[in-house]
């Protein structure tokens, strides 16, 4: 499924129990005290079979960048339809050039794409709230669980784009031990059938 | 008609009996008869390493939990084998190697339901299961259930296989007195209707049958949880009989880490309890 096919929205028109939620627009200020707006545009996902059958690139499904688990809020977890900021079509697209250099399937673990700013790992400062983000634990057979094997897709991660950041190695604040973290910053897309003058 | 105190002094003695004969270095025992309400203990106070026993507490809590409408059984939870240490929250990991659930480590970065989760913590003692649960619903919140279920003598303090809170001290402990207290407020009121069936469901299909279960007739079943390390070997569990009402019993031992005759040691206490409140041998029924 092509992705002109389904669904942009704009957040700002959501019943208020999913806006309370995912917070369109929003400012939000992050760790390091830089403020950014959260996520406006959105697609709308009817149901998992969708989410499996909608392609952003040829080896990466929306449903692969949306698993979370039951730390994700109620409504957003078990109700349909789902809300994914419109950037994830960057990430998938990233995804495929890493996916491609790397020469090997990757793994994006539950809770390592899209969470919204409702979910109780990260909330709304994680960038894991944009979409951008992604959580990779694994590289054809190999299971990112060691400085070696991280370091050594974080830097082949880095090489594909300046844009892109990676977390090192460890278990200290900032840091992952058990999975590549890498995202595209605080993206924000906003597609051409929709306005933001409001 | 034998007293209660005769029962006691009787049971006690068999069972003292049993212990000088066996190579462990303590043995405790607790017992309550849902029939007669006979109720006994054998240093039913004393504190033992928990072993995997503990997960009957993280059971009752997870169950709590579904009833308190925190989760929902059939939710979703990430595997990830990444834990934190009670000790000095440094990060270690678990090995499939030694755990009765190796296939859910090919579930690392997905999701597997809670009640499989909850099932496999069980019936197969996972420790990857057990602490990713935990892990979840929190020590805290863990611990609470357990004082509103007025379970005094069980002592949930961390995860499993937390070698660095075993280094200084910081163990999961129980008494026989206290796991008893446990499996009672199991099948009490504590927990809804639902989630009491369903835990004892689950207690039921216990996979590791060698001790209590091995001491009874083919016609008994028992809804149990067992524990073992190096140093300590447990079972502890509600026995259900056609012919009459449950009993619960715990029995917790210590052994050097060398010595044999563990099993044996579990089965002849089950065996000698069974004939202490039934009265009967160990014919086929």
């Amino acid at each position: 499924m092509r992705a002109e096919t389904f669904r942009a929205i704009d957040g700002l028109d959501l019943a208020p129990e999913y806006r309370a939620l995912l917070r369109p627009g929003e400012a939000e200020t992050d760790s390091h005290g830089n403020v950014h707006r959260l996520p406006r545009f959105f697609y709308e996902i009817d149901s998992w079979q969708q989410a499996h059958e909608i392609r952003f690139a040829p080896h990466f499904t929306l449903a692969e960048l949306m698993l979370v688990d039951c730390r994700e809020a109620e409504l957003l977890l078990r109700e349909f339809p789902h809300y994914v900021p419109c950037a994830v079509i960057l990430l998938a697209m990233f995804l495929e050039d890493f996916r491609r250099e790397v020469g090997a399937p990757i793994f994006i673990s539950a809770n390592g794409g899209y969470r919204s700013p409702a979910h109780q790992i990260g909330g709304a400062k994680s960038i894991h709230a944009w979409g951008t983000a992604a959580n990779i634990y694994r590289v054809g057979d190999t299971f990112l669980d060691d400085a070696k094997s991280i370091e050594r897709y974080g830097t082949i991660a880095c090489s594909l784009s300046q844009a892109v950041l990676v977390r090192r190695f460890g278990s200290g604040a900032g840091e992952t031990d058990d999975h590549l973290h890498l995202d595209l910053g605080f993206v924000s897309l906003a597609p051409r059938e929709c306005s933001e003058a409001s | 008609m034998t007293s209660v105190a005769e029962s006691s002094t009787s049971l006690r003695n068999e069972l003292e009996k049993i212990a000088g004969e066996s190579k462990a270095n303590a043995i405790s025992v607790a017992v309550l008869d849902l029939e007669s309400g006979f109720r006994f203990s054998l240093a039913g106070d004393r504190w033992f390493h928990a072993a995997s026993t503990i997960k009957v507490a993280v059971l009752l809590a997870i169950f709590r939990a579904t009833d308190e409408g925190r989760l929902r059984l059939d939710d979703p939870l990430h595997v990830r084998n990444r834990f934190l240490s009670a000790a000095d929250g440094s990060p270690f990991r678990l090995s499939p190697t030694s755990d009765g659930m190796p296939e859910l480590y090919r579930a690392i970065g997905r999701t597997v339901k809670i009640s499989a989760l909850a099932e496999g913590m069980i019936t197969a003692s996972s420790n990857l299961a057990t602490n990713l649960l935990l892990d979840f619903v929190g020590v805290e919140y863990a611990r609470n259930v357990l004082r509103d279920a007025q379970v005094s003598g069980v002592e949930l303090r961390r995860g499993v296989q937390d070698e660095n809170a075993h280094e200084r001290g910081i163990d999961n402990e129980v008494t026989a007195d206290g796991l008893l207290t446990l499996l009672c407020a199991v099948r009490g009121d504590f927990l809804k209707q639902q989630s009491r069936e369903e835990i004892i469901r689950i207690l039921l299909a216990q996979r590791f049958n060698s001790m209590i279960p091995a001491g009874l007739p083919p016609h008994a079943t028992v809804a149990h949880k067992t524990g073992e390390i190096s140093t300590a070997c447990h079972d502890a569990g509600i026995v259900y009989l056609p012919e009459r009402e449950p009993y619960i019993v715990v029995i917790l031992t210590e052994f050097d880490p060398e010595k044999d005759g563990r099993y044996q040691t579990l089965v002849d206490i089950s065996s000698l309890i069974y004939r202490s409140l039934t009265g009967r041998g160990l014919e086929k029924q």
